[in-house]
């Protein structure tokens, strides 16, 4: 054999070896972010080249206080990190963060801190610091423990009720930024509907667009995210879910995740 | 009859030379006069023209917050209403192109998805219909 | 000559990772090692499953206090024992248990630390439960302990439920027990019972993560990503009855005898 046919066919061999332990993703129980940390999102775009650390952004302080549709919708988010390109000039010229972090919007009593200013300077690294804070011991503002002490409590993601907060007025997501979002009517809400689990035994899904609505408004899911319009005619199957398409887009990372089975499949099971 | 002699001599070029000044200053203010003339409709006056560059850049945003606040009440539409919004949505996009790197980022994405809306449910109707 | 060198030791390494390990002594088996963060002092956790697991089903642990899978992948740390997660959802220093309060982990206060408990790699005489002593009255099976029996005959009853940390759902239907053809036709197949299973793990333990649900056939667990520790390999490499015990899955194999 000669040297040409034998290196290549000894790393084609080993390759073929070691090839199925490299490649192995799937099949394994990974680490359950703690209640904190779920929905927490770290955003790296440009902070590196810039010589800061990469965003923390963190789904439940905002979500408290804005339902999904403002951010994704009204201010133009992407749904998944580093896809919107965020930039300071950006966030400076009054756009993305910006939007509210601009020194002079009002939440709770005080005025929001201004994201990326258009001249920053060294006193300025404190400021910078509470978003560029990935790897860095900051401070916050809010703490979760405090803030979820009096919420209703689930299980999974944040361990927190998000719906029957809002229901019992103890969170109060505003759907409307002055400015941003368009005046808009009150939605026409379509009716819930169930969804049949390919999987037998398995309780169907009860699917509530109310629910979803009223966070979301329509555009935030259609047509990126459910692009069938004729039900029964897109099959959406837990392996597709789990990867962040279709209902994955928001259940895997941000609303409660795919773990929580009974809270889709609701439907109780014919005898 | 013009006597032959009123081409003759230095009186004459002297003659000759105040006409020609007198024709070409005369000259000059009807030139003027006519550029003025159609300047104004093509410069137009300095407060006009601030205001009518204000109009031309808020008009695509009421534009586009008139096309995209319908959004909600979108499985109420006809087929040609939501065509006619979508026909609106392609409409604003080539003025958004035009707009600076911040704004054209935000608003197109924000017009992709309203549009996509609008299309969307279009597309329920009709196969629906069908 | 030389080809023949190459495929010798092709199949020498791959021996060396496609089959199942010896399966350790039965004290040993299920221990996890955390030295994540521990350094020289206080030094690494062990962590010993056969304690635990007489007591609570995995699902408390794995899906309720959130654990992970794989040995240092949940990131424990003293800060977010002291905040109450993890270790700390139930080693906090207040609960009871059995009668007794449970120890509070990575302690602040210094009268209450007791470090050496958890953090006792290499050091002796510093555990409170022995393998041997523990489980001496338990039913054994080949590999140590035979949970399954001990469970049924009521010798140990693992707690499902953990108050102020599980929420109580409607119960699901369990799925019926099923047959899994082995991929190759001289294999006995394997006989799998939900009910088993979902005794210990609930259905969230393994679904959707572990078992993403596919229509049946379209997933190969093959024998290969069980011993890399996934799929069935999750549970039946380290904690349950190892991948060893082939009766323990291919229900009517014979004993292999090399």
């Amino acid at each position: 054999m000669n040297k040409k046919v034998f290196f290549p066919f000894v790393l084609i061999l080993v390759s073929c070896l070691f090839c199925g332990l490299a490649l192995s993703q799937t099949g394994t129980k990974k680490k359950r972010p703690l209640p904190y940390e779920y929905g927490r999102v770290v955003i790296d775009n440009y902070s590196n080249k810039a010589d800061l650390a990469p965003v923390v952004f963190e789904h439940w302080i905002h979500r408290s206080m804005f339902t999904c549709r403002v951010c994704h919708v009204d201010i133009g988010f992407a749904m998944k990190a580093g896809a919107t390109d965020i930039k300071a000039a950006d966030n400076a010229h009054g756009y993305y963060c910006g939007t509210c972090h601009n020194g002079k919007m009002v939440a709770d009593g005080k005025p929001v801190f201004q994201a990326c200013s258009r001249k920053a300077s060294m006193d300025d690294e404190k400021r910078c610091e509470r978003c560029h804070s990935y790897g860095l011991k900051v401070a916050s503002d809010f703490d979760f423990f405090q803030f979820s002490q009096p919420l209703p409590k689930e299980r999974f993601g944040n361990g927190l009720d998000w719906e029957k907060s809002e229901e019992l007025g103890l969170i109060n997501p505003a759907t409307f930024l002055p400015g941003v979002s368009p005046k808009k009517n009150s939605l026409v809400v379509q009716k819930d509907f169930a969804l049949n689990a390919k999987v037998e035994g398995m309780p169907d899904i009860i699917f509530s667009h109310k629910k979803h609505t009223v966070w979301n408004g329509c555009e935030l899911c259609h047509p990126d995210i459910f692009i069938g319009v004729k039900r029964g005619t897109v099959k959406y199957s837990m392996v597709d879910i789990s990867q962040g398409k279709s209902c994955g887009a928001c259940h895997t990372t941000v609303a409660f995740p795919l773990t929580d089975c009974q809270r889709c499949h609701t439907k109780a099971v014919q005898p | 009859m013009v006597n032959p002699t009123f081409f003759k001599g230095k009186f004459f070029t002297a003659r000759l030379v105040t006409t020609t000044v007198s024709t070409t200053i005369i000259a000059a203010l009807l030139f003027l006069g006519l550029a003025g003339l159609c300047a104004v409709p093509a410069i137009g006056e300095p407060s006009a023209s601030a205001a009518q560059a204000d109009t031309t850049q808020e008009s695509w945003r009421t534009e586009f917050d008139n096309v995209c606040a319908k959004t909600e009440d979108a499985m109420t539409f006809s087929q040609e209403e939501l065509m006619d919004l979508i026909r609106r949505c392609d409409t604003l996009q080539p003025r958004i192109e035009k707009l600076d790197e911040s704004r054209k980022k935000v608003f197109l994405e924000r017009l992709r998805k309203c549009r996509g809306l609008y299309a969307y449910v279009l597309d329920a109707k009709t196969k629906e219909k069908n | 000559m030389a080809a023949c060198g190459i495929l010798f030791l092709a199949d020498f390494v791959s021996a060396q990772i496609y089959l199942p390990k010896p399966a350790p002594a039965p004290s040993e088996y299920g221990k996890v090692i955390l030295d994540n963060y521990a350094g020289a002092e206080p030094g690494a956790v062990v962590f010993d499953h056969w304690l635990h697991r007489s007591k609570f089903t995995c699902r408390v642990c794995h899906v309720d206090v959130g654990f992970a899978m794989e040995a240092k992948a949940t990131g424990i740390k003293a800060s977010t024992n002291r905040e109450g997660f993890h270790c700390g959802a139930c080693h906090d220093g207040k609960r009871v248990f059995e009668g007794k309060t449970v120890f509070a982990a990575c302690s602040d206060a210094a009268h209450d630390q007791q470090c050496d408990r958890c953090h006792s790699l290499g050091k002796k005489g510093v555990r409170k439960y022995e393998y041997k002593e523990y489980t001496a009255k338990f039913p054994k099976g080949i590999y140590g302990v035979n949970w399954e029996v001990a469970e049924r005959s009521g010798v140990i009853k693992p707690i499902d439920f953990i108050e102020g940390l599980s929420v109580k759902k409607a119960p699901m239907k369990s799925r019926e027990d099923f047959t899994v053809q082995a991929n190759y036709s001289w294999v006995h197949p394997i006989e799998f019972s939900h009910e088993k299973h979902s005794i210990w793990n609930g259905c969230e333990l393994c679904h959707p993560e572990i078992f993403p649900t596919a229509k049946k056939g379209t997933v190969s667990y093959s024998m290969f990503s069980n011993i890399e520790g996934r799929y069935c390999g999750a549970c039946h490499g380290k904690v349950a009855f190892p991948l060893n015990n082939c009766q323990g899955c291919h229900a009517k194999a014979p004993s292999w005898v090399p």
